[in-house]
Formats: structure tokens, C-alpha cells, sequence
């Protein structure tokens, strides 16, 4: 699988130079729109991230794992993943901190670690696309979407603490 | 977004007012911070992967993708857009490869079809890709190879379920939510003219 991404660049690099591109400057130019894609994304992260922060300090995360973890382990999720899944729909890279310290905590091969890896790699961080997605525009009605989202979060995540019991 | 945003920060100003006032500034500069060094790797990614695209556009050969997407995409968010098509089919791509640079397609989707008026087919690519479907999870399975697992890619038969599921959930309540608006909206309408 690993061979699959430099034989792409491989390919396009080379279809590219037998159309007679400029690859050097149409890279830097993709490369430039990086750049401002990222500069422009940069005040969303600074609001989600110190969201995050404060929910962590606050201590408002902890009051919601105590409050949520008896309807967790009710639809079968282990009390060890009610942090993870609660940070998953906020940030990216949060999560993934949470998942590193669970397979360390827990090893490799358990069944919480393997639980979050499932969970971690079949939800997205619903909350942060959509402040990233509909940053410039003017839709209207964005709570059913997000709401439709997270339902099939958490339905996924019941879905994979039953599965990876069996697989 | 907005009232988590605003209920998040008066809730836990409210409670650190209370148990340590001299976090919560340093909580906040710790975020910002975050989303400096979050910036910086995104850029890392982005700039080679876009770079890449770059390439391929110049030689004509995200047009030749989308060109073969096209039919399938104007049918599913039902659009007219060919600018659209192409971003959203490079989204889609990099979803599925786990390349870690979908967002930018996605968000000249959503530009595009700001101009267009589709605001159904702006959420409907966000639901696709809140639902997170990918055929190769690499990030979680290099991390178990990290961690000594045995079998690192034995997760990758459950996390192709649970997403393939989930994306069919959220789609289904998304598209059958829609119709359901248009109905009564429709009805509406039909009372209005029968009341004139």
C-alpha cells in the first residue's frame, strides 16, 4: 500500500512533463495556494482550539464523562472511550493525543485499544469540518446536518465496540 | 456552531471564575498556540499534496476524473457545476486514500456551489464527509504497528463497516429530512394559492 503514493507522484510528474507542463511553478503555484488556504484557516483553528482548551481546564469535560458514561456503557461502549469520543467531533489532533495514550495505556491488542481505533478511524470531527466548510458562506439550517452527523457517530461507535467483540 | 462556540466559553469562564481564575487566560493562549503548530502541519500537508494537484490539473488529469464523475455527481447534488464536480471528486478521492488533504477540494466545492445557490448539495458533501469513510485507516494502523500490536491491520475490516454504515445512515436521514422539508414546503405553497 505503501507503494501506492510515490508511484502516483511518479505518474503525474511524468504524464505532466509529456504534456509539456511547467511542473516546477505549477507546483509552487498548488504549493502558494496552500499557503493562503492555510492562512485563511488559521482564525478557525485558533477559536476550535481554545474551545477545546477550555473545555479540557474547565473542567466541563469531566462533569460530561460522569454524566454520560452510565448511557454509554448501556449502549455497550467501555467507560475507557467516553473521553475519546467526546473530543473525536471537536479536534483532529486531540483525539488522536487520547488515542496514543490509550493503546499505551491499555496495549496494542486489547480490546479498548482496538475499540478506539475503530471508533477514531470511522468518525470524523463533525464540529470542526463544518466551522471549516461553511466558514464563508450563507447557508441556512446547518443544525440538521451536524445533528444527522453526529447520530451516525454514535451509531458507528456502538456498532464498533459490538463488532470488534466479535472480529 | 455558533451557540457551542458561545455556550463552551460563558460556561467555562462561569466555572473557572470560581475554581482558578488564573487558568483561563493561559487556557486560551495554550489553544491559540495549538492551532499555530495544527496550522503549520496542515500546511506541510497541504502543500505537497496540493502541489501535487496542481500538477495533475495542469496536465488535464483531475478533468479527465471528473469528467468520468460528472454525470454521477450533477445526479447526486444535483448541480450543474463543473468546477464543483472537480473538487468534490479530488474531496472524495482523498477521503478514500486517507490522503489528509480532502478539506481544500471540499471547500472550493462549497464556494462553488455558494455561487450556484446549492446550499443541498453544500451539506450533503459535509455529511458525506463527517461520516469519515476510509479504505485504508493508515494513520491508526501505523500507530498499533507502533505500539508493538500483533496484528496491526485487523481493524480494517470493522472500520470499512462501521463508517460504510454510518455514511448510509447519515445520508439516508439527510436525503429523507430534505424531501420531507420540500413536502411541506410544497403543501404550504398549495394552501397559500388555494386560500387567494
Amino acid at each position: 500500500m505503501a507503494l501506492l503514493i510515490p508511484a502516483i507522484f511518479m505518474a503525474v510528474f511524468a504524464y505532466a512533463l509529456y504534456k509539456k507542463v511547467n511542473v516546477y511553478s505549477c507546483f509552487t503555484g498548488g504549493a502558494g495556494k496552500a499557503l493562503s488556504f492555510v492562512m485563511s484557516l488559521l482564525p478557525c483553528l485558533a477559536a476550535v482550539f481554545m474551545m477545546c482548551a477550555l473545555f479540557e481546564e474547565s473542567g466541563l469535560s469531566a462533569m460530561l464523562i460522569k454524566f454520560l458514561s452510565p448511557a454509554f456503557s448501556f449502549l455497550g461502549i467501555p467507560e475507557e472511550l467516553t473521553k475519546l469520543i467526546l473530543i473525536k467531533p471537536l479536534s483532529g489532533s486531540g483525539s488522536l493525543a487520547y488515542l496514543t495514550q490509550t493503546i499505551a495505556e491499555y496495549g496494542a491488542d486489547s480490546y479498548i485499544s482496538r475499540c478506539a481505533c475503530v471508533c477514531y478511524g470511522s468518525s470524523e470531527t463533525v464540529f470542526y469540518i463544518s466551522a471549516v466548510y461553511f466558514a464563508g458562506t450563507k447557508t441556512k439550517g446547518l443544525l440538521l446536518p451536524i445533528g444527522i452527523s453526529l447520530l451516525s457517530s454514535l451509531f458507528a461507535t456502538v456498532l464498533a465496540c459490538a463488532l470488534c467483540r466479535v472480529i | 456552531m455558533n451557540a457551542v462556540f458561545a455556550a463552551v466559553f460563558i460556561a467555562s469562564a462561569a466555572l473557572l471564575m470560581f475554581a482558578a481564575p488564573d487558568k483561563f487566560l493561559t487556557a486560551l493562549m495554550g489553544g491559540a498556540r495549538s492551532a499555530a503548530t495544527a496550522a503549520l502541519t496542515l500546511f506541510c500537508i497541504y502543500a505537497v499534496w496540493m502541489g501535487l494537484a496542481a500538477v495533475a490539473e495542469a496536465g488535464g488529469i483531475t478533468r479527465g476524473v471528473a469528467r468520468r464523475f460528472a454525470p454521477l455527481c450533477k445526479k447526486i447534488f444535483k448541480t450543474r457545476s463543473d468546477e464543483a464536480c472537480e473538487a468534490a471528486a479530488m474531496n472524495l478521492a482523498c477521503d478514500l486514500l486517507g490522503a489528509g488533504a480532502s478539506t481544500p477540494f471540499a471547500v472550493k466545492a462549497v464556494a462553488a456551489w455558494e455561487k450556484e445557490g446549492n446550499f443541498y448539495a453544500q451539506k450533503l458533501l459535509f455529511i458525506i464527509n463527517a461520516a469519515g469513510l476510509q479504505l485504508i485507516p493508515a494513520t491508526v494502523t501505523a500507530l498499533r504497528a507502533g505500539a508493538g500490536s500483533a496484528a496491526a491491520a485487523d481493524i480494517f475490516l470493522p472500520s470499512l463497516i462501521c463508517s460504510a454504515l454510518s455514511l448510509a445512515l447519515s445520508a439516508a436521514l439527510f436525503i429523507s429530512s430534505e424531501r420531507i422539508r420540500q413536502k411541506i414546503s410544497e403543501r404550504k405553497r398549495a394552501a397559500f394559492r388555494w386560500h387567494f
